[in-house]
């Protein structure tokens, strides 16, 4: 299982495809951030120095 | 003949691990990870023989979604299947974070490590990509004077695509500088990937990236179709950067077909690139061929100026994307990028990056901000600052819960995938020989052929399964 994502049984045929909802809607960025910096007070500030990544393409 | 609109993503993702105590390095994490994606949640079928010299027996496999899931150059990537629609797209792209973090959960080490959806690290100066493809028709003027139109739009684009770092990377893998010299200090730049695009045309991928791409691989049938292969873009974790970024590169690639793009000629388009990336005042100055100045939003203007009077009203995607890219190019000329927080990953970053940097009293070199930058592309949605401002209704979606679940598990209707999907499917329930590439399918040494990208292949799938006696 895949956590709250469980897989079901399924039909073999595909299902009709996400429906476009004509767009975003612009969020309202006028909030507080409260919650938004106490994520980020969170965060290791030395976490970056671990993140050591092979290059890519 | 111009072909309706089919377009990919290639995401390769980075591998932070929380916890060095744990003793798992981060190349045989993903390693485990992708074994744990096909062996237990049983997403697709691992590849048993050898696709190419840097891709194994059991190096990846294709998914019940229609798309991929492999190792390269030590990342685990994944490919979306081939997709019609822009929303359809953007949940595809999701299906893919949520799935390997998922997959991380599962296996209960998500409190160890985090895949993270960028495209460079601070430490080694190392990139990785997020490739975009799009299928054009083989008459598509695939010369250096029709790219040549592709030029401009690709290198102003990031104005609204870009993921934003902090600093600058002056010598790109690969290259060395003579000498002493001094680097100018960018705070805050808009861009990723820009700083490694070293080329305007080249045919491979790493060491010498260049804006376009030009190595011919349609991955469908070669007389009818060409595949624009384009790696200078970053990662979005934004869905309508996502959409925008597709949405609009498909338009101008309809417009360079039609032969109505506009005629703008950069001067070194690849220098041009960086001074927009990395402009601290964000006005976006560059210079044309015959040394005139033009900002990066006169040049977007000028394209969605022709989109606007050749595409308009041929199709929804075209519709949203002429209207998104227009609000967008209107909210960036005000020069306050706090409109487009919600909408473009740089300007949401920075935000949040210059909000915590007043609450904390930090100034842009202290190394917490690093960090920050990194955990905004942090997939686990506990602790991602893209998925704070989600939580928060600040990100403007193209997907819901729903759409992603089912782009987990479930393919596109409307291209081949839909047939590849079908015959994954069957296997995994009766076991036989196989063999899957984006192009072909061998069962029992039998083949099926899929060149033509869209269409669903359903039917001959059903008639090829009969044949090898599976159905």
């Amino acid at each position: 299982m895949i956590g709250q994502f469980e897989r079901r049984e399924k039909p073999i045929d595909p299902v009709e495809k996400p429906r476009d909802t004509g767009g975003p809607e612009k969020p309202d960025t006028d909030t507080s951030r409260d919650k938004l910096l106490k994520r980020m007070r969170k965060v290791d500030p030395k976490q970056s120095e671990r993140y050591r990544q092979r290059t890519g393409e | 003949m111009r072909p309706g609109h089919l377009f990919g993503l290639e995401t390769e993702y980075g591998l932070l691990i929380h916890n060095p105590e744990v003793g798992i390095p981060p190349e045989m994490l993903v390693h485990q990870v992708r074994d744990h994606l096909f062996e237990q949640h049983k997403v697709g079928l691992i590849d048993r023989h050898h696709r190419a010299h840097d891709e194994p027996p059991g190096n990846g496999g294709f998914l019940l979604n229609g798309g991929r899931f492999y190792i390269d150059m030590g990342h685990i990537e994944y490919a979306t299947p081939e997709c019609t629609g822009l929303s359809e797209m953007v949940a595809f792209d999701r299906a893919g974070d949520v799935l390997l973090h998922q997959t991380l959960v599962d296996m209960g080490l998500s409190e160890h490590a985090s895949f993270i959806k960028n495209n460079i690290d601070y430490e080694t100066g190392a990139t990785f990509g997020a490739h975009e493809n799009y299928l054009v028709s083989r008459d598509f003027p695939f010369t250096e004077r029709g790219l040549g139109r592709l030029v401009p739009f690709l290198v102003t684009r990031q104005v609204f695509t870009g993921a934003g770092r902090l600093g600058a990377n002056f010598v790109p893998e690969g290259y060395m500088v003579l000498g002493d010299p001094e680097f100018p200090k960018i705070p805050f730049q808009i861009s990723q990937r820009t700083d490694h695009i070293v080329s305007d045309f080249y045919q491979w991928v790493q060491f010498n990236r260049a804006i376009i791409n030009t190595r011919d691989e349609p991955l469908a049938d070669p007389g009818r179709y060409r595949r624009i292969h384009l790696l200078l873009g970053d990662s979005n974790l934004s869905e309508y950067a996502t959409a925008l970024k597709v949405g609009t590169t498909a338009l101008v690639l309809d417009l360079i077909h039609e032969g109505v793009a506009p005629d703008v000629a950069i001067l070194d388009p690849v220098n041009a690139l960086k001074l927009i990336s990395r402009d601290p005042e964000r006005r976006w100055e560059i210079c044309l061929e015959d040394g005139k100045p033009i900002t990066a939003l006169e040049v977007q203007r000028d394209y969605l100026d022709a989109g606007k009077k050749y595409l308009s009203g041929q199709s929804d995607d075209i519709d949203w994307t002429l209207k998104a890219w227009e609000e967008t190019l209107n909210d960036l000329e005000t020069g306050d990028s706090e409109k487009l927080v919600g909408r473009v990953d740089w300007a949401s970053k920075l935000w949040l990056l210059e909000g915590f940097m007043a609450e904390e009293k930090l100034t842009w070199d202290d190394p917490w901000l690093k960090s920050l930058d990194l955990e905004y592309h942090n997939l686990d949605p506990e602790r991602g600052l893209y998925f704070g401002l989600e939580a928060e209704g600040k990100m403007s979606r193209r997907t819901t819960l729903e759409s992603i679940q089912q782009a987990m598990k479930m393919p596109p209707v409307e291209t081949r995938a839909a047939g590849r999907a079908m015959l994954l499917r069957k296997l995994m329930k009766d076991p036989a020989p196989y063999m899957f590439n984006w192009t072909s399918v061998y069962i029992e040494g039998q083949h099926l052929s899929m060149v033509d990208p869209f269409q669903t292949y359903l039917k001959e799938a059903k008639v090829f399964l009969k044949t090898v006696n599976l159905l």
